[in-house]
């Protein structure tokens, strides 16, 4: 079986290595954005929180392959010279924060204010109040939400092989090229990204339940 | 300022060869949300069924539907259906592709609406003698139902958006047509209107949603 997508396996799981690559750069530099610009969103002076549901707005609305695009696009004009990489990992950091954004925004908003209130008259300060109060809580909430965004960040890194980043779908479609052989090599590389995702998939849904704090219900 | 003027004057001149694109975007979108509908409906019944085998396949076929990446599906199908001598336009094959994946999210959503639906309204009707049947369609079926107007919304901005991809196998939608025009041209500043129509078509959707969401209340 699939004998052509094995004979091809050892160059697609060197595209795999880059697409694990880009996912992960995409994730970490995603998470650290949206997790500041989420707290800023909520916590920050006026203006900054204004910038932030611009940035939202912009990112969360626009399609990611049009995001990639742009970013591919439009620094030359203003003569950045960027390659495809990193323009491409830049979008989809900038994508994948917005979405960050709102969750870690979503999730310090779903804490009640009387918490707040409770802690401010025994005396905490607004650090403390949010180390030790707000975030461990808003990160039980968050937690479902941001490894499906993870899933997300993962598929969409195949998006980037569209302006010529080569990961997994572009060594897929070279192979394919190559060999002519579609449905085995697309399917085995669906394979590969499936490996790489249900888990994730799997840990989101037993966490939702595991995390969810009965009271709030 | 005479550069932003110039960008003006070249956006308007492009309007008319955007339109084509725009167009196409469209029919794709209405094309592939009415299908991925129906798909989700047949799904639906499969992967709530009760019958040996049949549910394990249904939740199967939604897992790698959900954990692979659209782009690649599309190609499957693109270039894989040829292969076995079956000839669809690449637009027909991009809507086929968007609604076998959209289909398996949507089914998730109404799993999720059926499934909020407190369990002592299902100890309450059988205490009151409803069979099963009855009890979904008068009981479990209009709740659920409200609960799943607003996550439909949010999807069908998800779908708009995946509509891009399309793109990919030479479907000249608002994306193609954008990209074809900066190559051709060099005229970068047209894919800023493109990346504007977008904008404005997903938060019109995003606008409906709130409305609805405000409407139907509840989330899940």
């Amino acid at each position: 079986m699939f004998p052509v997508f094995f004979a091809n396996l050892p160059y697609l799981l060197k595209g795999a290595f880059y697409t694990i690559n880009l996912s992960v750069i995409t994730v970490v530099l995603g998470l650290v954005l949206g997790a500041t610009l989420g707290v800023l969103a909520y916590y920050g002076p006026r203006p900054i929180r204004m910038l932030i549901a611009v940035y939202v707005f912009f990112f969360r609305g626009l399609p990611v392959l049009i995001v990639v695009f742009l970013f591919y696009y439009l620094p030359p004009v203003w003569g950045i010279d960027l390659n495809v990489y990193l323009s491409a990992a830049i979008a989809l950091v900038c994508y994948s924060g917005a979405f960050v954004t709102e969750i870690v925004r979503g999730a310090i908003g779903a804490i009640p204010a009387s918490q707040i209130d409770a802690a401010k008259s025994v005396g905490m300060k607004t650090v403390p109040i949010l180390w030790l109060i707000v975030l461990p809580q808003a990160l039980r909430f968050s937690l479902p939400p941001l490894l499906n965004n993870t899933i997300m960040s993962i598929k969409i890194t195949s998006y980037s092989s569209v302006v010529g980043v080569w990961e997994l779908t572009f060594a897929a479609r070279e192979v394919v090229e190559r060999t002519l052989a579609a449905f085995e090599i697309f399917l085995g590389v669906m394979a590969i990204y499936f490996l790489l995702c249900f888990p994730l998939s799997v840990l989101s849904s037993r966490l939702e339940r595991k995390l969810a704090i009965p009271t709030f219900a | 300022m005479e550069t932003i003027q110039t960008s003006l004057v070249n956006a308007f001149r492009l309007l008319p060869r955007l339109a084509d694109g725009i167009l196409v975007t469209l029919e794709v979108s209405a094309l592939s949300f009415v299908w991925a509908v129906v798909w989700s409906l047949v799904l639906l019944p499969l992967r709530m069924s009760s019958a040996p085998g049949v549910s394990p396949i249904a939740r199967g076929y939604v897992e790698v539907a959900r954990n692979t990446p659209l782009l690649l599906q599309m190609y499957l199908l693109y270039f894989g259906l040829p292969v076995l001598s079956i000839p669809l336009s690449a637009m027909t094959t991009g809507v086929l592709a968007i609604g076998l994946q959209h289909g398996a999210y949507l089914v998730e959503i109404y799993r999720a609406a059926i499934r909020s639906i407190h369990r002592d309204q299902h100890d309450a009707a059988r205490a009151l003698g409803l069979r099963p049947f009855t009890t979904f369609r008068l009981i479990i079926f209009p709740q659920a139902l409200r609960r799943v107007f607003a996550p439909l919304t949010n999807q069908s901005i998800v779908l708009i958006k995946d509509t891009t991809l399309v793109s990919a196998i030479t479907v000249m939608d608002l994306t193609l047509v954008g990209k074809i025009i900066v190559e051709r041209s060099a005229a970068s500043d047209a894919f800023v209107v493109v990346a504007a129509f977008y904008l404005l078509l997903t938060s019109a959707l995003g606008l409906v949603h709130r409305v609805v969401e405000h409407r139907y209340g509840q989330h899940i």
